[in-house]
């Protein structure tokens, strides 16, 4: 296969490093923007969940312009570090927690914000159930944080999973926007279950006081209006969005894409920071992980305090998978 | 209208998902989990099912947790461990998702009943604990917002909630105590981290009155924090009696912290808890990516106890342990892997001063066997099944080793010296074993006593190889035993060999001398295996079947003895010139089949041939009167290329012509491995240090799966066993309880037909093929009236995933020999396609297998074929970059099924449509003919009337092509075909994920009428209906297509449309990633919804329908959905009232 087969396989990764954006997600909000809009008026635009971003650097090139517009603020929150880009403030925080709301407000100079746009994905587990609902999860605290940072008439873009609850993420923000629509641009692949809800027109239910000591809970399924099964369900309208003429995210293509050009390996615009995996991977590298017969190589300080009594009992290890 | 006030109802018939749930009970039953259904198996003598029932309907099970039947005493540090026994009935909480329920065990373990209705909680439930210390026995459940509920069980009322200050998503939790009051919650956070606190300890606690739903308290400060993981934490669990946490995390590591006694009056625990270990060892997320479960050794300072190996592809999904019972020595562990199968390992510990531990001993490393005699050993035989193993060293020594201690049986001369081949054999009961030397010499003696040995000359130069073969004539009559001596020249002397015994000098061997074989010429022309099979074609015939150093397989026939020379046609005119004594040539040679470095072995079961060589390859063979034809190739794991043996798993002899389950034994890089291909698993590895050794592998007594044997090897001039020799007992046995499918997702499913067992019509199975992202094809049984799944054949020659799969029916043609079979079987050509453009085509025998009672698949490949087969065999392909597109087929159809050839058009992601022909006689595949108009990623095709294909794109457009120029081109050269297609309809929004067409015609009108449904990206389901005209002007035809009509459902499915399938005229079932499996039909008046059910296949990628046989048309078909598992459906029509859905938008073109 050899590192240029990912260039083959996805034309997006191949395009995001010849225009240097650090992910190839970038190309799915500048779609978004090309039908919606979104970046119209904008001067005060949050991006949650912003590593390694590739958002905030749409944002930048987009709202800011070449010349450096100073009426232009971007926040990009993450609870990870992420390389500075121009013109977008850092907040390390977590979306979460009601002094992030704050801080963002701060940023902004007590005014509220014009977009808000989220393009986090939780560490998956594999299992579709458990991924589905944490993505969820995501949504709605990135829905919650929104709530307080948004101005009314504002607009929220949001990753979504189109999995078996999606209808009820969709009840959800309903309440919150006047038009909800799902969007998929077309450098996100056909194959894949990943869309955009595309929210429009901030109009929250009347008294509505937003609140973050307490987590949006999902809604659940009911028998009038979004049945588990039957034909009654919240579904909102669906949007493809991008250029007809855009390049196709699911075909292959060949690495000499224009005669009149050689190709060449690019290498990633912004390799990805600290990954959890990454002690394991260096450990599995260097063959240091244990195996019968001998112990990983331990990494770690914080085993100083190892004095137990080995003569522990170890006889009630019921176990469950948890 | 009645019709469209019918509605079809979804009935679930089997299912395959990941096991997420695992539970002991006792020593005694295991309880297991798999989507909503919970499965009880009893483990007393062979394991088995014993009850299953499906109780969280929508919802996952994620947790099993059996409640104590003894209340402890909370102060009681250790718990005591009062095994209820089995004449009681077991309550059981059954979590996942949001549900909640609660299921009764019956005694002894008779069954599963229903103790309470579903509750559905309004968080996800990540962990259950019965708190015993309460009045009566509350639930404690802590949620994924970390918060905690108290539940009162029978009625489902929640009697307080109680969330942390700490507001966070837990990925994991733990509720430990026997009280609310002093419970503690252990949460593994978003944020990495493991947090303490007591959700029984806030406010005013719990004076929650029977009127209010749940009171509001304050929330709970976190009490304990650990830090140090460095991704999410997915896993947790508490051993109380040591004050242990272990937690496992998306970093790959797990730790393992000293927190103290949690809950009770220990509180949150020690004030400053400490990590005591991190283990690094997994290859992947310690979610059980890599298929490992590892026991950790706590003595041995973090290493790695003992690693059990399972699941393919997909991983290990849940695990759980069974409580030691007292006076026994081990316990069980349960795997439960993503791909739908359970193991149980049976682990034995070592005890010492009465107190347990979980170690495996030591002992199992590898030991000499403390070879003494006179040189160095170059080769190691085992003898008798047993313990006993035979050695011949480079000084011309044979010894034996017996009982512990080694003793010289033979000492050749110096002619014996430095180099010597041996091989044994038991004849008549007797061991005899023949000893090869550098001048041609062969010395034939019986182990027993070696002074009644012969020495034979059997060539002028060195012997490179001995063989003994069974020559035997009929299945069951016991043959002679021949000796074959391979020496210089390609000549094989051969001679029967019988042991006869003398009152005075005991045994003697009688040898006769036969006609010898010659090889091909060729640089390294020695013989390395050899068999005998005999085959009926008339008469029963002895045929030999050898391999060579240079990679051939050789088909040999003994020279026709005197007394059968009955056909003078048959003779060979050159025999009798060249007289009787002249070495006999092959008959049939496949040359170099097995590569370069040679055959490896040859052996015979059932009257078919297994050939292993060191290019990796299994290579099943059918034999003819005078030829020889590979059927079947298997391949072990990726870079284990050299493959010695093929150990068989089934003793019995008898049976019928399909092929025989048998592990594949060589040496991947450094490792002695057993490889299974049908679980596509190592079952044994030993580290030897790789190829170029002797070895001898017993398998141990009463082990029918082989996995338990032990390895007889030479290292470092010595010889080694992989474990201890004296040891009889085996420390872990695995289990498989439930096969696993594919592991990963599974994209594709074709149904082949349905096969009822001989004499009773009433068990019926459906064959099934399936193939998925772990680049198999699989063969599946599934019957549906039990939901029992079966793993007929699997198929591993795909290099990259398999997306798509064509099947066409064949008559049973197969083996004419066993025509007593050809009722109860049948045959298909099934076609597989998918990344790095690769096409396979196999012949596939369905039939029955009287001897384990359950249908059996004989796999034939016919073809293979990839786009960039030339790229492979450049030379220097490393020093350059491959520019063309990495092109994956994505969809696959049947465009004319004729006799020699098989059209196939196929849907590539390189923008390109293109047309294969597949020769079934010829064995080749062609490409006919391809075209870019697309210029996009083509997703799906479909054929109709033989003469169109209709090309799918992610643009939502569909075209219809006239193909006709192309099927009438055939006998040219040169390949016409159409440039552009005749019709082209937008349709949707993005990509069309799938296209049926439905193959009914008019009657009132000549012309055709094409029904054609899409399912797109964007959730869309549509039906037009296209007359096809045939346009005769001028000379040529040229097809007219007209779009008659056009409805459409919009948003017939929240999520994209993936799957699609026609149940019967006008009606269809989609499936969709949003787990619905809908089924609609078309009216005059728009398409109406006809049902709905959720499926618990996650990602479903393939549809498949049939009508049930039996059934009305209108009602019985099955529909089986493929994703992360597969599940059957079964669907029936009631009256119900009329639902209109969907809007119309019918146009006129």
């Amino acid at each position: 296969m050899g590192r240029s087969s990912k260039d083959k396989r996805d034309i997006y990764y191949r395009l995001a490093k010849e225009e240097g954006w650090r992910a190839r997600s970038a190309f799915k909000l500048l779609q978004l923007d090309e039908e919606f809009n979104l970046f119209k008026g904008v001067s005060r635009a949050v991006d949650l969940c912003a590593a390694p971003g590739s958002w905030s650097q749409v944002l930048s090139r987009k709202l800011r312009g070449k010349e450096s517009n100073e009426d232009v603020k971007i926040v990009a929150v993450d609870l990870q570090a992420m390389a500075p880009l121009p013109g977008v403030t850092q907040i390390q925080g977590d979306i979460t927690k009601i002094s992030t709301a704050q801080e963002i407000i701060r940023h902004f100079e007590g005014q509220s914000a014009d977009l808000v746009v989220c393009d986090g994905a939780p560490d998956v587990t594999g299992l579709h159930d458990v991924d589905e609902y944490i993505q969820a999860q995501l949504l709605l605290a990135a829905l919650n944080i929104t709530t307080h940072v948004l101005k009314p008439g504002g607009n929220f873009v949001a990753k979504i999973f189109r999995g078996k609850d999606v209808t009820l993420l969709y009840s959800q923000l309903k309440i919150f926007f006047s038009s909800v629509t799902c969007a998929k641009p077309r450098s996100s692949r056909n194959s894949s279950i990943e869309a955009f809800v595309v929210c429009q027109n901030y109009s929250p239910p009347e008294g509505y006081v937003p609140n973050m000591s307490n987590p949006l809970l999902d809604h659940s399924y009911d028998v009038d209006f979004n049945q588990l099964e039957g034909p009654n369900r919240i579904i909102v309208p669906f949007l493809a969005c991008g250029d007809l003429s855009a390049f196709d995210s699911d075909r292959t293509y060949p690495l000499q894409l224009d005669s009149s050009k050689e190709y060449q390996y690019l290498p990633p615009t912004q390799p990805p920071i600290r990954p959890p995996y990454q002690k394991a991977c260096h450990l599995r590298r260097n063959n240091l992980l244990a195996k019968e017969d001998s112990a990983s190589v331990l990494p770690d300080d914080a085993l100083s305090a190892m004095s137990l009594d080995s003569k522990q009992e170890t006889d009630t290890a019921a176990s469950g998978s948890r | 209208m009645t019709s469209a006030e019918s509605c079809t109802v979804l009935e679930s018939c089997a299912l395959v998902a990941p096991v997420t749930a695992l539970e002991f009970l006792r020593d005694d039953y295991l309880l297991t989990g798999e989507g909503p259904i919970l499965t009880l198996f009893s483990l007393e003598g062979s394991p088995r099912l014993r009850a299953s029932q499906n109780v969280l309907q929508n919802f996952r099970i994620h947790g099993i947790r059996p409640k104590p039947q003894t209340r402890h005493d909370a102060h009681d540090a250790k718990p005591n461990p009062d095994q209820p026994t089995s004449d009681e009935i077991t309550e059981l909480a059954i979590f996942g998702g949001k549900g909640l329920r609660l299921i009764n065990v019956s005694p002894c373990g008779r069954g599963l009943e229903v103790a309470g209705p579903l509750m559905e909680l309004q968080d996800w439930v990540l962990d259950v604990s019965w708190l015993m210390d309460e009045p009566c026995p509350l639930l404690g459940v802590s949620i994924a917002h970390n918060a905690a509920i108290l539940l009162e069980p029978q009625s489902g009322k929640v009697l307080s909630l109680c969330s942390c200050a700490e507001a966070c998503l837990l990925y994991s939790a733990l509720l430990i105590g026997q009280s609310w009051e002093e419970s503690v919650l252990v949460g593994g956070t978003v944020f990495n981290q493991l947090v303490l606190w007591r959700p029984g300890r806030t406010g005013t606690g719990r004076q929650c009155q029977a009127g209010t739903q749940a009171c509001a308290l304050t929330d709970a400060q976190v009490e304990r924090r650990l830090l140090g993981h460095s991704g999410v934490i997915f896993s947790l669990f508490y051993l109380q009696s040591s004050g242990w946490l272990a937690s496992a995390s998306d970093d790959r590591s797990v730790r393992l912290w000293h927190v103290g006694e949690l809950s009770g009056s220990g509180g949150c625990g020690v004030e400053v808890p400490t990590c005591l270990r991190v283990l690094y060892g997994h290859q992947a997320r310690v979610a059980g990516e890599d298929g490992a479960c590892l026991l950790w050794e706590w003595e041995g300072e973090g290493r790695v106890g003992r690693t059990l190996k399972s699941h393919r592809s997909g991983g290990i999904r849940s695990l759980a342990v069974s409580n030691a019972s007292v006076g026994k020595r081990s316990r069980w562990v349960a795997t439960g892997g993503a791909d739908g199968g359970v193991r149980l390992w049976k682990v034995v510990e070592q005890s010492t001063n009465s107190e347990l531990k979980v170690e495996v001993e030591k002992e199992d490393s590898q030991m000499y066997l403390g070879f003494e005699g006179i040189g160095c050993p170059k080769v190691v035989r085992s003898v008798g099944g047993g313990h006993t193993v035979v050695t011949c060293t480079d000084q011309g020594q044979v010894s034996m080793r017996q009982d512990g201690s080694w003793k010289e049986i033979w000492h050749g001369g110096p002619d014996f010296q430095s180099y010597c081949v041996m091989e044994v054999v038991c004849i008549q009961g007797v061991w005899v074993c023949a000893v090869g030397n550098l001048n041609g010499g062969v010395q034939v003696f019986p182990l027993r006593q070696p002074g009644g040995g012969t020495f034979l000359q059997a060539s002028e130069g060195k012997i490179h190889s001995l063989q003994w073969v069974e020559r035997r004539i009929g299945a069951c009559s016991r043959g002679s035993w021949c000796l074959l001596a391979s020496g210089s020249e390609g000549l094989v002397q051969r001679w029967t060999v019988e042991v006869a015994e003398n009152e005075e000098t005991g045994l003697f061997l009688v040898l006769r001398k036969m006609t010898p074989f010659l090889l091909p010429p060729c640089a390294k022309q020695w013989l390395t295996a050899a068999v005998t099979v005999t085959i009926h074609s008339g008469k029963k015939k002895v045929l030999w079947v050898c391999g060579d150093r240079r990679g051939s397989l050789l088909l040999y026939k003994d020279e026709k003895e005197k007394s059968q020379r009955e056909s003078v046609q048959e003779e060979d005119t050159q025999e009798s010139v060249v007289g009787i004594n002249a070495p006999i040539p092959a008959v049939a040679t496949l040359f170099g089949v097995h590569g370069k470095q040679g055959v490896t072995s040859v052996c015979e079961r059932r009257g078919v041939c297994y050939s292993t060589g060191r290019d990796g390859c299994v290579r099943v063979l059918a034999l003819n009167k005078d030829s020889l034809n590979v059927r079947r190739v298997h391949h072990a794991c990726k870079g284990m290329d050299w493959l010695e043996k093929v150990l068989f798993l089934d003793y019995s002899e008898k049976g019928t012509f399909f092929e025989a389950r048998f592990l594949m034994a060589g040496f991947h890089s450094v490792e002695f491995v057993l490889w299974d291909p049908i679980r596509q698993e190592k079952v044994f590895t030993a580290a030897c240090g790789g190829g170029h050794r002797s070895w001898a592998y017993i398998p141990s007594s009463g082990d029918q799966t082989l996995e338990q044997g032990t390895l007889i090897f030479i290292k470092q001039g010595t010889i080694m066993a992989s474990r201890s020799l004296a040891s009889s007992t085996t420390e872990i046995r695995g289990h498989t309880l439930r096969e696993g499918l594919h592991g990963r997702g599974l994209a594709c499913v074709c149904r082949l037909g349905e096969l009822s067992k001989p004499g009773d019509s009433s068990e019926k199975w459906e064959v099934l093929v399936t193939g998925g992202e772990d680049t198999t094809v699989n063969v599946l049984a599934v019957r549906p009236d039990q939901g029992t799944v079966k793993v007929l054949a699997v198929i591993a020659d795909h290099i990259s995933n398999v997306r798509t799969l064509a099947a066409v029916p064949r008559g049973a043609k197969g083996d004419e020999t066993n025509g007593r079979c050809r009722d109860m079987s049948f045959s298909t050509l099934v076609f597989s396609a998918g990344g790095r453009a690769q096409l396979q085509c196999y012949r596939l025998l369905i039939g029955w297998d009287e001897q384990t009672n359950l249908p059996t698949c004989q796999v034939t490949q016919i073809a293979g074929h990839r786009l960039d087969e030339k790229w492979e065999r450049r030379r220097n392909r490393h020093k350059t970059v491959k520019m063309d597109p990495e092109t994956r087929y994505m969809s696959m159809a049947v465009v004319q099924d004729g006799v020699e050839e098989v059209l196939l058009a196929l849907a590539c992601s390189d923008g390109a449509v293109r047309i294969f022909s597949v020769g079934e006689d010829s064995r080749k595949v062609e490409l006919l003919w391809e075209s870019f108009y697309h210029q996009r990623c083509v997703l799906s095709v479909a054929s109709y009337s033989l003469e169109d294909i209709y090309g799918k794109t992610v643009n939502g457009a569909v075209a219809l092509w006239d193909l006709t120029a192309v099927l009438d081109s055939k006998s040219g050269d040169s390949w016409l075909g159409p440039s552009v297609p005749c019709l082209s309809v937008p349709v949707h929004q993005s990509g069309v994920n799938a296209l049926v067409i439905s193959k009914q015609r008019h009657q009132q009108t000549p012309d055709d009428i094409i029904t054609m449904a899409t399912g797109g990206d964007d959730g869309q389901l549509s039906v037009m209906k296209i007359k096809v005209e045939m346009n005769q002007s001028d000379q040529t035809e040229s097809l007219c297509p007209q779009l008659l009509s056009h409805w459409s459902v919009p948003l017939a499915h929240s999520a994209p449309l993936t799957a699609l399938t026609t149940l019967s005229s006008a009606r269809w079932a989609s499936a969709s990633p949003d787990q619905r499996v809908c089924v609609w039909r078309l009216c005059d008046d728009g398409l109406h919804h006809q049902g709905a059910m959720f499926t618990h296949t996650a990602d479903a990628a393939g549809v498949w329908a049939w009508q049930r046989e039996g059934a009305n048309i209108q009602g019985g078909a099955y529909v089986v959905v493929c994703g992360q598992g597969l599940q059957l459906l079964k669907t029936k029509e009631i009256e119900r009232r009329k639902v209109v859905f969907g809007d119309r938008n019918k146009q006129k073109m």
